[in-house]
């Protein structure tokens, strides 16, 4: 770019260091920061004993021995072909219900976020009647707002008073959530990209459905793919997570095992998840690989 | 576009379709997949979205948990800060230091590949019932994202001024301080701004383990069965993830080159 060189800087800016809003907003974090150590070391020290003193140090250790099963003379857990075939199953349902859950997403927000996309919706590229579709817009924001901003956790609870306890309660937890984050990021993709090629359709005689279908789709349906296949990887590692209230696969597993003080059947479902992760981590790597 | 490009991109849709279909199949569909309150329940949690409970002791208790959300997330990414910067710069893959960066890659992968709340149940379990537990366990696997994510910023950076300061003798530390941070700086804030509305969320389910916070409420109110103070702390929770969402967006906006 050919700019004319910028006039002399004020005085008095170097003088002073400029209050821009990133320095303020810089500044507000390290505030937060420190407010909320000094909250939390100070709840800490009211109780009866500190997270800082040797108690602390005593009961980590004596855990981990739960967890190896040092101490015990039952079998543990992790040696019985038994046991890991029985947490195998379990692992095989939170494998599906991650899956169930993504898809749900993925249908969810397939069929809203053209409508989140203010681009399509207002302006030059929006269809007659521009106020109904103006509502619709809003309609879709909203409702990515209220499902993203409400954690997989919450929904999985309020999803247990509806169905039975079981895999797709969970999944629909997990579907809801993260359809409010694909959606609002599928429809940031449409929002950015070039308006030329749209214009271009739309001039030359096609349809509004046309511009979606040739302009729009091929060019953020790669993406989406992509922001799929990333929310998956979160999503295996929050399945466990809603589990603990859907009652479905490890999750119900882990609490229970937790409050049966069953610590080597613990350390075999940790296991179990770990190879989870890292199988879907792999998986969503290859699978990126073949939608490029 | 080569037939190729179509050819791997029908492969990978028949096969998340293939995925979905398996997953189906893993669900008992039996009669009472709702279960017979459960139309009845419906119908009271969404007609408590009109009418959330706004009496003066809700409203001073959720503004109390949202503090404690609030401080739980501020924390929790002090120390993943802490975690991540160290970490991710040992990470970065270069051939120079293969010896650091593939045990520091270990740690991150190995922090963030259990979720926050298993790491709090893990600590509360382990060590005791403190607002310490849920820091470290916000902070161990946000530490886990950002390192990577600061490890990739790091070396993607242009490689131009750096090949000019390896030219003019300068040693590998003082192209990091010089060039690599700088460069990458803007894009590793603005990601970190963008987690910190993650750990909000985040810091609000800690609670669900007995940790106070907003989660709490929404948990206590649930066994209650009052809707409609549940949706006075959901709509707490979503106007605090909305502030924050305002905020980060702000700045990664003045951070965009």
């Amino acid at each position: 770019m050919n700019h004319a060189a910028p006039a002399a800087p004020a005085p008095r800016a170097a003088l002073l260091p400029r209050l821009s809003f990133l320095r303020l907003s810089l500044l507000a974090a390290i505030v937060l920061c420190c407010a909320s150590w000094v909250y939390i070391l100070n709840v800490d020290s009211n109780q009866s004993h500190s997270f800082f003193s040797a108690e602390t140090w005593r009961r980590g250790v004596s855990f981990l021995k739960d967890l190896a099963g040092a101490g015990s003379t039952a079998t543990p857990a992790f040696a019985q072909a038994s046991a890991w075939r029985e947490t195998g199953r379990l692992a095989y349902q939170t494998l599906a219900m991650a899956v169930l859950g993504i898809g749900i997403a993925a249908l969810v927000a397939l069929a809203t976020f053209i409508f989140g996309a203010r681009t399509l919706m207002t302006g030059e590229l929006a269809p007659y009647g521009a106020s109904a579709w103006r509502a619709l817009y809003i309609a879709a924001r909203a409702f990515f707002t209220l499902t993203r901003s409400v954690p997989e956790l919450v929904w999985a609870m309020i999803a247990v008073f509806i169905f039975s306890p079981g895999i797709l309660p969970g999944a629909i937890a997990l579907g809801i959530h993260n359809a409010g984050i694909l959606g609002k990021l599928s429809s940031e993709v449409v929002e950015g990209l070039d308006p030329r090629p749209m214009r271009a359709l739309r001039s030359s005689g096609a349809g509004r459905f046309q511009v979606l279908l040739y302009g729009v789709l091929p060019e953020a349906l790669p993406r989406f793919t992509t922001y799929l296949l990333y929310r998956w990887e979160v999503i295996i590692r929050t399945t466990i997570v809603v589990g603990f209230v859907a009652a479905g696969g490890l999750g119900q597993e882990f609490r229970l095992a937790m409050s049966h003080f069953h610590y080597t059947t613990l350390s075999l479902i940790l296991i179990w998840y770990l190879i989870l992760v890292a199988a879907v981590d792999i998986a969503a790597v290859l699978l990126r690989r073949l939608a490029r | 576009m080569t037939p190729r490009f179509f050819e791997s991109r029908r492969v990978l849709t028949l096969l998340l379709l293939a995925a979905l279909a398996w997953s189906l199949t893993a669900v008992s569909w039996r009669g009472d997949l709702i279960h017979s309150g459960g139309f009845r329940a419906i119908g009271e949690i969404f007609a408590a979205i009109v009418r959330p409970e706004l009496s003066a002791d809700t409203l001073a208790i959720a503004f109390r948990a949202s503090w404690t959300t609030v401080a739980y997330a501020a924390a929790g990414m002090t120390l993943a800060l802490a975690l991540a910067f160290p970490l991710g710069v040992l990470a970065r893959s270069t051939t120079h230091q293969l010896a650091a960066s593939i045990p520091a890659r270990a740690f991150l992968a190995f922090f963030r590949s259990v979720h926050e709340l298993v790491w709090a149940w893990l600590f509360v379990a382990a060590l005791g019932l403190s607002p310490v537990a849920a820091v470290l366990a916000l902070g161990i696997p946000y530490g886990g994202i950002l390192g990577r994510i600061y490890a990739e910023l790091l070396q993607d950076v242009p490689q131009a001024p750096i090949r000019a300061l390896r030219t003019a003798g300068a040693s590998e530390w003082r192209i990091f301080w010089h060039a690599r941070l700088p460069m990458a700086l803007p894009d590793m804030l603005s990601y970190t701004f963008y987690r910190f509305e993650c750990a909000i969320r985040s810091s609000a389910i800690m609670s669900f383990i007995g940790l106070g916070g907003l989660g709490r409420e929404i948990q206590l109110s649930l066994d209650d069965i009052a809707f409609g103070r549940m949706w006075t702390f959901l709509y707490f929770l979503i106007a605090l993830v909305l502030i924050v969402d305002l905020w980060s967006t702000a700045v990664r906006r003045r951070l965009a080159p």
